[in-house]
């Protein structure tokens, strides 16, 4: 008698639990719709050269050049995944000189895809500094990502004789904001 | 890519709770209560698990989010639900899951003139899961960088854990006199795999600067333990996994040892305490163990043209990579086991005259029929332990039928209600206990759900 109330209980409760009990409808394939749109924002170049490093023996260097690597648009995760490109340049002179400043963007058998070009005034006692933002996408975007190097060419222009004794200095700073969409 | 990420969020989809048992702590007609107290109080002449039925016992939980947050089909883009979980949490929210079945378990008593002893033992298969919500790791993934100027992304939010193992165990408990009882348990662990990156720590900010555009640093010690994972990653081996599990199940595994201590005492007839220490335990990782680590700091400037030389050698990109590297190492390696502490404290009440009165007993079982009690519980973890505060009531319903029910505190919920129901028919024990009944309106939505079932074969004193 006491032992089928009890089973009776226990089948009563658990019925409850279950019944009572309900799920929503839960879908775990979203997962596979994930897209991922991070926004990073970094350097890119800089330099800040002083007026005497254009004076070497009273001998004025109206061009200097260097070209460092710039691979990281060649990396596979960004080939794949980024989708639009910004980048912004400022430039500020402080020497009572002209410049015009060359980026030569180059692939890997050193052929420019891409190029940009800074004019900056001689310095006359008020802040001079240019800014420029390019945006590259689709094409545009496509050529960047081929880029290993970037060909930085200074060009003095005529003006004030400059000696090691000089002040001022020309300055660059760039920074990259890279859009990407992960799917 | 995608599937990393994938992974990542099953990963953070696993619901769970801690290994609170509080439900079957001190319910003494289960004999699986042993396993959470050596020293529980129980009254059995012997006792034997039916294999794999014994002891069923799942523990999902998640703080902070529900799968129904995540996983909810209406409508809403998923993207917008992971969002919205992912600010919606802390670094401290976190996603647990255990599991365990018994394989064996069995127990007798040794009748002694001080008193009886009791001697169990057993085997078990254990999985854990444990990870905080890396915080500030997914706003990077989903937002970058650009909008959080200054802010310090916390590297060391990464905390995450996972093992499988089997126990075998072998508990003595004595009673000391009439109102003590002390047991201990020693535990064998063999641990099928584990992966373990808990200690980890390093920061990202970007903030602005005069010199170039941004001042940006990455500082990085993270590191991922593993063992018995390595070889599937290896292309030319051909998977067996079941040979393998059984074999590490089995004493093949990388081995550990572990402790248990408890007790019960009755500093009067219908007041009860009770207090035990689980898992005091660790394994050595020394076969097939492979660790990853992502070490070093860089402070990301760019490129700078040298064009005094003409031929800058610089790459910052590269530079990067090398100041950061990603290196596997193959170094033996210990991980704790999760310490659980349990503490008790029980008012017995509604005294009970039976026929047949074992006078000389102070088991609250068989002479109260009801209880009352308070019941703590403290978990180690990564962090901070976790704790949870459970109140009681326990009653005798019939002789065979005992009930528990319990109201539980604790990170994940204020509301968590249990019930234990354990029965009797002739030597076949039953029982059942769930928690958090209130949320099982829709499972879905909860936060933490436990589960525990099994089956028993008693036989209690003869002299009845």
């Amino acid at each position: 008698m006491k032992l089928r109330a009890v089973h009776r209980i226990l089948g009563v409760l658990i019925l409850i639990l279950f019944s009572s009990s309900c799920a929503s409808d839960l879908d775990y394939n979203q997962v596979y719709d994930i897209k991922l749109e991070p926004v990073f924002i970094a350097n890119l170049a800089y330099f800040d050269i002083p007026a005497d490093e254009f004076v070497t023996g009273g001998m004025e260097h109206t061009v200097i050049t260097d070209a460092p690597t710039v691979d990281v648009f060649n990396d596979k995760f960004f080939r794949d995944n980024l989708k639009r490109v910004d980048l912004f340049f400022e430039v500020n002179n402080t020497i009572n000189r002209g410049y015009r400043i060359d980026l030569v963007f180059l692939d890997r058998n050193n052929q420019p895809v891409h190029s940009t070009n800074f004019t900056v005034l001689a310095y006359t006692g008020v802040e001079n500094i240019v800014t420029k933002t390019e945006v590259f996408e689709n094409a545009t975007l496509d050529l960047l990502k081929r880029t290993t190097k970037i060909t930085f060419t200074l060009t003095m222009f005529a003006g004030p004789p400059l000696n090691e004794n000089s002040t001022g200095s020309l300055k660059l700073r760039s920074g990259v904001t890279a859009y990407f969409v992960v799917e | 890519m995608k599937k990393i990420i994938v992974v990542f969020v099953l990963f953070l989809s696993v619901k769970s709770i801690s290994q609170n048992k509080q439900i079957l702590y001190n319910f003494t007609s289960v004999p699986q209560s042993l396993l959470t107290n050596p020293g529980s109080d129980v009254k059995y002449n012997w006792y034997f698990g039916i294999p794999l039925l014994s002891g069923i016992s799942t523990n999902v939980g998640s703080s902070g989010f529900s799968a129904y947050d995540l996983f909810a089909d209406n409508g809403v883009d998923f993207n917008v639900k992971l969002r919205n979980v992912v600010f919606s949490t802390t670094r401290k929210d976190r996603v647990v899951l255990n599991e365990q079945i018994e394989l064996f378990n069995g127990g007798f008593k040794i009748a002694g003139d001080q008193g009886d002893s009791y001697v169990s033992f057993g085997m078990y298969q254990e999985f854990d899961f444990m990870s905080y919500v890396p915080k500030d790791i997914a706003i990077l993934a989903l937002d970058g960088n650009r909008d959080y100027l200054g802010k310090v992304f916390n590297l060391g939010d990464l905390s995450v854990k996972a093992e499988m193992l089997s126990v075998f165990h072998l508990g003595f408990h004595k009673k000391i006199n009439e109102k003590l009882i002390l047991g201990a348990r020693g535990k064998i662990y063999s641990s099928i795999y584990n992966a373990n990156s808990t200690s980890n720590s390093g920061y990202i900010y970007t903030i602005p600067s005069t010199q170039g555009v941004y001042e940006q640093m990455i500082y990085s010690d993270l590191q991922l333990n593993t063992s018995g994972i390595a070889k599937y990653d290896d292309e030319d081996y051909e998977p067996n996994a079941v040979k393998d599990i059984t074999k590490r199940a089995f004493l093949g595994g990388n081995l550990g040892l572990g402790f248990d201590a408890g007790l019960t005492y009755y500093p009067k007839k219908n007041i009860q305490l009770t207090a035990s220490v689980i898992d005091l335990g660790f394994i050595k990782h020394t076969k097939e163990v492979e660790s990853l680590t992502f070490k070093g700091a860089y402070k990301y400037e760019g490129v700078i043209p040298k064009f005094s030389s003409g031929n800058s050698a610089e790459n910052g990109y590269q530079e990067f990579k090398d100041a950061i590297p990603l290196d596997t190492l193959y170094a033996d390696y210990t991980t704790w086991r999760p310490t659980k502490f349990n503490t008790s404290i029980q008012f017995s009440f509604e005294e009970e005259v039976s026929e047949d009165c074992n006078c000389l007993n102070y088991d609250p079982e068989t002479i109260y029929k009801s209880a009352v009690g308070a019941q703590l519980f403290v978990m180690s973890t990564p962090r901070t332990p976790l704790v949870a505060f459970t109140t009681y009531y326990r009653r005798k319903i019939f002789n065979s039928l005992q009930m528990k029910a319990t109201y539980t505190i604790d990170s994940y919920s204020y509301k968590n209600i249990g019930l234990g129901l354990s029965s009797m028919f002739g030597p076949v024990n039953f029982y059942v206990l769930a928690d958090n009944l209130l949320e099982y309106k829709d499972v879905t939505k909860a936060n933490s759900l436990s589960f525990q079932l099994g089956l028993n074969v008693i036989f209690k004193n003869s002299k009845k």
